[in-house]
């Protein structure tokens, strides 16, 4: 049990992250890289979407770049960006002392638990467009909301057994707590020998010009047939049995989709109706995924009974 | 000899869903006594116990068992159980050993059919020891969870992971294990200031162990307290009042375990905000209580409540501080932005919000609102103008983005923006006004504008939702038509609004986009009356009876404000002394001419009166015929119950003079006619045969 005792915080944002990869390195994660597609939060890399699913054990952590078009504020407003940080880390199966290791995550960032008042909120999980949904908490910090914290229930349609218990860290926010600095572009990122580099210097332009995209130049018509051929494509890529292509395929779609959204140009009545048809893709691609891993005798799980027979 | 005990069972979790902490409790302990009750194992008292981490029940005096049963069981009949020489048979011999007893133990039992072996025995009860862990383990599977979860690898599921389970019968651990957990006498303080395990020696120690060591108040009402205590003395050191609220006082509660107030401040401009949104912002999402001065203005303040007597408060308060000003500045952008298109301007956008599949979007909702309003305009005294113009943006503000933020403070926005779009003052208010009353006891609207806009948005959601067959049924009413219902008629009847409530219904059902059934305007009438009757049977104070509400609504009057009058007339005549007696006589009147078969004549004929009682009668109904139409068409029921009341005397004689049924037909078919004239001079106000008196 950790007391409330804290390292020393990361000083810039690049640190932050690398003592998080160390951290749950340490705990025998595999440190993955971000998924090179365009996705709305960490969940949906193959990492936690899809080894969520079937019997095998899996531990990861990775940062994963995560875009929200409609949360673009043309670099304005100082809390609110369209491409953003989150560190995530999955345990599967959830150790029962996952919220204490966390807390040590929290401690090893130079966040004295004694000092600072850390509470786990309700706040259940669901994603509609993965069929997933999960029961948790997000984490808060003298009540900044730093932490999402979900136990997997099901994903794809099916249910998770084990359980994967999934941490998402806000990076940004975190940073700016542990910088102490009212604006995400005031970040510290790195300090080099050629000077500081803030968080805006690298992406304020990035915010202005994407948001200018995302609001008002974004292509709907062809994001409509964008999402169209992906819905196809995936249907024949599960046809194939290839349910990692067949994955992209849903990332494509559910991009074009939040893109569409963005642009105000998809109804009510038809925004349920897309995210059904992006449920329906992600549906099938988890139920090859996991036949797919069965017929390869589920490697992981095997190779864990080996390890563990080893050990005797 | 064993001694009633007092029992504890504790589960300690994973930080557990805020609303659910107290009610998870409150139905554990309910279960667990509901558990006792069926094994017969007696106990004194209970109580529930509830932190974000744990739920607990502790019961004194618990029996150390069941008490005894009574077995009886019949075995062969004397005449075989002994052959003729008086030796046991083999049947009795067997019957002895499956009782488990020696056959001296048997007795035997006369009856008229004969003799027979009888055993007898107080059997003892299990051991409460052995009997807990059943009971608490189905306790807590009945448990009303909404959604399980289950975790890691195993198959156990419950609200949130458990990590430890005490059970403690007296100072004995129950050997039990629930959830994969091996039941003990150790607990956990609070997750941070106390994290070492607790030993729990006695039930009775729990709260002071937990209290002193732990740094857990785990007494739910006492920890309700000390937020109350500790928010309301952070206010005070502020010199400033915080507003407080159940709600809010209950969640925060249910979110910490050693709750801890601070104070801390925001920029004072936001206060340029209207004061609803900064209420809503520090409540909702950040459960802070707002802060206001003695003028009863709003603070550039607010109290946090932490979980935490930190070593550095001042880190707690400054991060806090820091929360709140992104949603400021979040709202402060809504309230800005929001304000650069006119709310009339967002109504074609209302097309394409749908308010339900049937039913169409909330663009067609605002024209029937329109029809609605048009029609409501004269009996609420508003201006055709300002019905066309509520209508027109009633549920714009619903597109804004401060409203999509806050859903509670729609109308409220609308208000607001209306304003600052310079429209009519009655217009913006009335958009406001619409949504009242939101809860039961919520004010009314104040406007005339604003009456006529909430009856015809509730009326509008009650004939639509009634339309698509998705009335209320049980406690299922997810479109809030009960509140709807209530809502319009206490306006209608504490505004002296008097119109129709049929032609009302009609009004909105025939503004719907689909066809209806013609039963439609009579089930929503039903419907709405029933609400009343609720209210006005269950409301403490108004001393209606359910027989009074039938006597009145035997005439289904159309205007809810009529319908009141009347109600009140009765009301006031149950004191008159002649009530019990006038009663009782329209209920003997309406018995006798529900009984007779007969025809009789429209109206009594003068010349075939024979008694001097029936001349009276007819005579004094005369008079009434003439004096109560002009009274009645000014409502004044109370006079015409008064004036009724002096008939008291007159039917009472008649009843004991004169014979109704008589031989002569003639006579008798008169009779009949000149009481049910009489009886319909009643009913013109009220069916007073319903009434139930002494």
């Amino acid at each position: 049990m950790g007391s409330g005792a804290a390292s020393r915080r990361p000083a810039t944002f690049q640190e932050l992250i690398l003592a998080l990869q160390s951290f749950w390195a340490e705990r025998g994660c595999v440190i993955a890289q971000p998924a090179d597609m365009a996705m709305g939060a960490g969940t949906f890399h193959p990492a936690t979407f899809l080894r969520a699913l079937g019997p095998e054990p899996w531990k990861a952590a990775y940062v994963q770049p995560c875009r929200r078009p409609t949360d673009g504020r043309y670099g304005q407003n100082p809390f609110r960006l369209q491409h953003y940080y989150q560190f995530q880390v999955v345990l599967k199966p959830s150790p029962l002392e996952i919220q204490e290791i966390y807390l040590d995550s929290l401690r090893a960032l130079g966040i004295d638990t004694l000092v600072h008042d850390i509470r786990f909120v309700e706040d259940n999980w669901e994603s509609p467009t993965l069929g997933a949904w999960g029961l948790g908490w997000e984490v808060w910090l003298n009540g900044m909301e730093i932490s999402q914290f979900t136990y997997f229930q099901a994903a794809g349609g099916l249910d998770c057994r084990p359980v994967t218990g999934e941490i998402t860290y806000g990076l940004e926010r975190i940073a700016m707590y542990l910088q102490d600095v009212g604006s995400v572009f005031d970040l510290l990122w790195t300090e080099t020998t050629a000077g500081r580099l803030s968080y805006g210097d690298i992406f304020r332009q990035n915010e202005v010009e994407m948001s200018t995209y995302n609001f008002e130049l974004a292509d709907t018509d062809f994001l409509f047939e964008r999402f169209k051929q992906s819905e196809r494509s995936c249907r024949r890529l599960i046809a194939a049995g290839l349910s990692l292509p067949a994955y992209e395929q849903v990332l494509e779609a559910s991009h074009s989709f939040n893109l569409l959204d963005a642009r105000r140009a998809i109804s009510v009545t038809e925004r349920q109706r897309y995210i059904l048809r992006v449920r329906r893709m992600a549906q099938s691609v988890a139920e090859i995924y996991c036949a797919s891993r069965e017929a390869l005798g589920f490697p992981l799980l095997r190779q864990e009974r080996e390890h563990e027979a080893q050990l005797g | 000899m064993d001694k009633h005990r007092d029992f504890l069972v504790e589960i300690g979790t994973e930080e557990l869903p805020t609303r659910s902490v107290r009610p998870l409790a409150e139905a554990f302990a309910a279960n667990l006594l509901a558990g006792f009750d069926e094994a017969g194992l007696h106990y004194r008292t209970v109580e529930s116990f509830a932190t974000p981490r744990r739920l607990a029940v502790r019961v004194t005096k618990l029996a150390p068992h069941p008490p005894d049963r009574n077995v009886e069981r019949r075995g062969p009949p004397v005449r075989v159980a002994y052959d003729e020489t008086g030796k046991p048979t083999q049947a009795a011999l067997a019957f002895a050993e499956s009782c488990g007893a020696a056959l001296q133990d048997l007795t035997t039992e006369q009856t008229p059919k004969g003799a027979w072996l009888v055993y007898r025995a107080a059997e003892p009860g299990k051991p409460t020891q052995n009997l807990l862990p059943g009971i608490v383990e189905s306790a807590l599977r009945n448990l009303p969870v909404p959604r399980q979860m289950r975790w890691g690898s195993g198959e156990h599921s419950f609200v949130r992971p458990v990590h430890w389970v005490v059970m403690l019968f007296g100072g004995e651990i129950v050997n039990a294990t629930l959830f994969g957990v091996r039941a003990g006498n150790r607990t956990r303080g609070h997750r941070f200031l106390a994290p070492q395990e607790l030993t729990i020696s006695r039930p009775a120690t729990y709260l002071q162990v937990l209290e002193t060591k732990g740094r857990v108040i785990a007494d739910p009402e006492r920890r309700r307290q000390r937020v109350l205590e500790a928010v309301t003395a952070a206010a005070g050191r502020v010199s400033g009042e915080a507003l407080l609220d159940d709600e809010l006082i209950d969640d925060v509660a249910a979110l910490v375990e050693w709750p801890v107030a601070l104070a801390g401040r925001f920029e004072e401009r936001f206060l340029e905000l209207p004061p609803e949104v900064l209420i809503a912002t520090l409540r909702g999402h950040l459960r802070f209580f707002p802060l206001r001065d003695a003028n009863a203005k709003l603070m550039p303040g607010f109290i946090a409540v932490s979980n935490l007597a930190s070593r550095q408060p001042d880190q707690v308060r400054i991060g806090n501080e820091r929360v709140v000003r992104p949603r400021l500045e979040d709202a402060a952008f809504f309230w800005q932005a929001d304000r650069k298109r006119r709310l009339a301007e967002r109504a074609d956008d209302l097309r394409r919000v749908v308010f339900q599949e049937k039913l169409g979007s909330l663009f067609e909702r605002q024209r029937r609102l329109r029809t609605i309003l048009l029609y409501l305009s004269e009996a609420t005294g508003i201006d055709d103008a300002v019905a066309t113009r509520i209508a027109e943006l009633a549920k714009c503000d619903l597109l804004t983005q401060m409203v999509s933020e806050f859903p509670e403070l729609q109308g409220i926005i609308g208000r607001y923006y209306a304003q600052a779009d310079g429209e009519p003052d009655a217009v913006a208010l009335a958009l406001e006004e619409q949504y009242l009353p939101r809860f039961a006891g919520d004010r009314l609207p104040e406007s005339r504008a604003g009456n006529a806009a909430a009856i015809a948005e509730k009326t509008d959601t009650i004939v639509a939702i009634f339309a698509i067959g998705e009335k209320p049924s049980g406690t299922r009413d997810p479109f809030g038509l009960r509140r709807a219902a209530l809502g319009v008629l206490r306006i209608l009847i504490e505004r002296r609004i008097d119109l129709s409530l049929p032609e009302l219904i009609r009004v909105a059902k025939d503004s719907l986009p689909l066809e209806t059934p013609d039963t439609l305007e009579a089930e929503v009438y039903d419907y709405m009356m029933e609400r009343l009757r609720v209210y006005y049977t269950e409301t403490p104070g108004e001393g209606i009876g359910h027989d009074q509400f039938d006597a009145v609504l035997a005439n289904r009057p159309a205007s809810p404000l009529d319908f009141h009058q009347r109600l009140m007339a009765v009301k006031a005549f149950l004191r008159l002394n002649a009530a019990p007696g006038l009663a009782a006589a329209n209920k003997r009147i309406a018995n006798i001419l529900r009984k007779t078969g007969e025809a009789f004549p429209a109206r009594p004929n003068e010349a075939d009166l024979r008694e001097p009682q029936e001349k009276l009668l007819f005579a004094r109904l005369a008079e009434l015929k003439e004096e109560l139409p002009p009274l009645i068409a000014g409502r004044d029921y109370r006079q015409v119950l008064e004036r009724l009341a002096t008939l008291e005397e007159p039917i009472d004689s008649f009843f004991d003079a004169v014979m109704v049924m008589s031989e002569n037909e003639h006579l008798r078919r008169n009779r009949l006619a000149l009481l049910d004239e009489l009886r319909a001079l009643f009913l013109a106000t009220a069916d007073l045969s319903r009434l139930q008196i002494g």
